[in-house]
């Protein structure tokens, strides 16, 4: 259960862990007709479920690889998905593919840094700020996400996919295999604790701004 | 399943109905939030799908997925000591090194893994499995492995690392051109397109895939599988081969043809379903048949049926007779070992390697692997 086992405690108050839904889900008949070599069944599979992997990714790895691995996580998910036998498992164990995959990133990277000159925080300003955007709100929202990352697993895969990907609780918990509460009670409290660590960077002891 | 509220926390937690659900009186704070983030949001990027979709497992395999978990568990654990044993009882002392990531040369402008641009006096560039690298309109790249061959990528494409396994190395081209020049053995080497699989059978060729997935294959040395749920054609050096989605491979030709077989070609190959359209190219097509043009009909064999194969059959008979053991109604009936006697009459390559690749073998370099790799470099050299 690589889903689950990655849910650690955090510093204060312990993650809302609970086991994934034991009964049919919404998708399994796509998931059956995956499993027999349906494309267009893996294809809706990966609209429904692209979201999901996007902010699992994006907790873990720079934005600018994301949408790489995104197609990558789909491809691994692939070839192994006929040996899922319990297809009401698919967005746990997808989700689980895609934690690894984040995961595996930076074992990965690790040999290529020697020809890359840029740094992490230099990647992250690969991201485009909307046309509406000045820079000075794409500077912060580097800084909100990296203030996202510094949190608990538990706690910034969901606000991710709350903030990031618009998903509501209700959806993460379908997509992640998660229950309702579990989904509910690490969004709550990865929420307080990051308005602590945006207010603490919006004020600190020695003056000046985020 | 909810979560029953049991604490002051939890209390104050329902009422963020906002953050829950986006429902109730938007919380200020976090609709900026999510504003700001918005950007990071993941692109609505298609999937680019191998042109073969992998099913169930059959065989022992399967079975053994099948099986209930605790049985399962202990023929794994058997197969598990037996594999171990083997392999430390078969392992080479010296076990090649087959490397996980290959060398990539940026040969001009930008070209990029994932987000990462490749410098162009960068020598330690490397590409991992699951890594994609893309080029652009002004930028090109080589890819490289001193067991493989060298693969050139040009302007406007995206090529996928998916497996460098020492007895299979596998890429996968979304769209743009690859000029590949492989040296390892037949079978070795596959690329997967979004409308075919193309297995190197000990050749030089380029390989173009078109925004809408169809592809083309042109081999200008050794030859080509291409392949496609259980449809097959080999391209033989000099000859090309185009692919469309969902159809696959479709009839391979001389690229020296008469224009006119050509467009024949094309007409038969783009109208599977519109009999009228496909009876008229077919007899365009033989009636301007050359002898070279047996590569064509040999494969519209197995594309036609009834009365059509046997237009094909006297057709192919008179340009290239049949060789002791091909008998009319074998052929008509596709009989494969027929079909395969023929082909290897043609001279245009040994069936057998192809065989060897369906049943995932694991072929030798052929005797005059060595020729064919100096043969391969010097097609890569650069132009004086």
């Amino acid at each position: 259960m690589a889903a689950l086992s990655e849910l650690r405690s955090p510093r204060s108050g312990s993650p809302a862990v609970s086991l994934p839904h034991e009964t049919g889900g919404p998708d399994d008949a796509l998931v059956r007709a995956a499993q027999r070599g349906d494309r267009a069944a893996f294809g809706l599979l990966y609209a429904r479920y692209s979201r999901m992997v996007h902010g699992i990714l994006l907790a873990r790895v720079p934005f600018s690889d994301v949408d790489d691995l995104v197609q990558d996580v789909f491809l691994q998910a692939l070839p192994r998905l006929s040996m899922l036998r319990e297809v009401s498992r698919f967005p746990g164990w997808l989700a689980s593919i895609a934690r690894n995959r984040g995961t595996d990133f930076h074992r990965r990277a690790k040999p290529n840094e020697e020809f890359d000159e840029e740094s992490a925080s230099a990647r992250s300003e690969l991201v485009p700020p909307a046309a509406n955007h000045s820079s000075h709100s794409s500077a912060e929202a580097n800084a909100v996400l990296d203030a996202i990352r510094t949190l608990p697993d538990a706690y910034r895969e969901p606000l991710i996919l709350r903030l990031v990907e618009g998903m509501t609780g209700p959806e993460i918990a379908a997509r992640t295999g998660l229950t309702h509460g579990s989904v509910r009670v690490n969004l709550h409290r990865g929420m307080l604790r990051l308005r602590e660590i945006l207010d603490r960077k919006a004020s600190p002891p020695a003056g000046g701004a985020l | 399943m909810t979560t029953k509220p049991t604490d002051p926390e939890q209390e104050k937690m329902m009422n963020e109905n906002y953050l829950w659900d986006a429902s109730g009186t938007p919380d200020p704070e976090i609709q900026r939030l999510e504003s700001l983030l918005a950007d990071f949001r993941g692109a609505e990027r298609e999937l680019v799908l191998p042109a073969e979709m992998p099913t169930a497992p059959r065989g022992f395999r399967g079975l053994l997925l099948r099986m209930p978990s605790l049985p399962r568990l202990a023929a794994a654990a058997i197969l598990l000591a037996l594999g171990v044993t083997l392999f430390f009882s078969l392992r080479p002392k010296h076990a090649p090194d087959a490397g996980p990531a290959w060398d990539v040369t940026n040969l001009q402008g930008a070209p990029q893994i994932g987000a990462k641009v490749i410098a162009t006096d960068q020598t330690a560039a490397k590409l991992h499995v699951g890594q994609t690298i893309t080029t652009n309109s002004d930028s090109r790249a080589s890819l490289s492995q001193a067991d493989l061959g060298e693969i050139r990528i040009e302007p406007n494409s995206r090529v996928r690392l998916l497996q460098t396994d020492p007895n299979r190395k596998r890429i996968q081209l979304d769209v743009g051109t690859i000029h590949a020049a492989i040296w390892a053995p037949p079978g070795t080497f596959v690329v997967d397109t979004p409308s075919a699989v193309a297995v190197d059978l000990g050749c030089a060729y380029t390989l173009q895939v078109a925004p809408d997935g169809s592809s083309t294959i042109r081999t200008t040395l050794g030859w080509v599988g291409f392949h496609l749920n259980g449809r097959d054609s080999f391209i033989p050096a000099g000859a090309m081969c185009a692919t469309r989605p969902e159809l696959g491979p479709g009839i391979p030709y001389f690229e020296d043809a008469t224009p006119a077989f050509r467009e024949a070609i094309a007409r038969f190959d783009s109208s599977p379903r519109d009999s009228l359209a496909r009876n008229a190219a077919l007899t365009a097509i033989l009636s301007e048949a050359r002898t070279d043009d047996a590569l064509s009909l040999w494969h519209l064999l197995s594309r036609t049926t009834g009365p059509e194969r046997a237009q094909v059959y006297a057709r192919f008979a008179a340009i290239v007779p049949p060789p002791a053991g091909v008998t009319r109604s074998g052929v008509l009936n596709l009989d494969q070992s027929m079909l395969d006697l023929w082909w290897n009459s043609l001279g245009l390559g040994e069936i057998s390697v192809w065989r060897f690749w369906e049943q995932s073998a694991s072929p030798q370099p052929s005797p005059n692997s060595q020729q064919l790799i100096q043969k391969k470099q010097s097609l890569l050299k650069p132009a004086p």
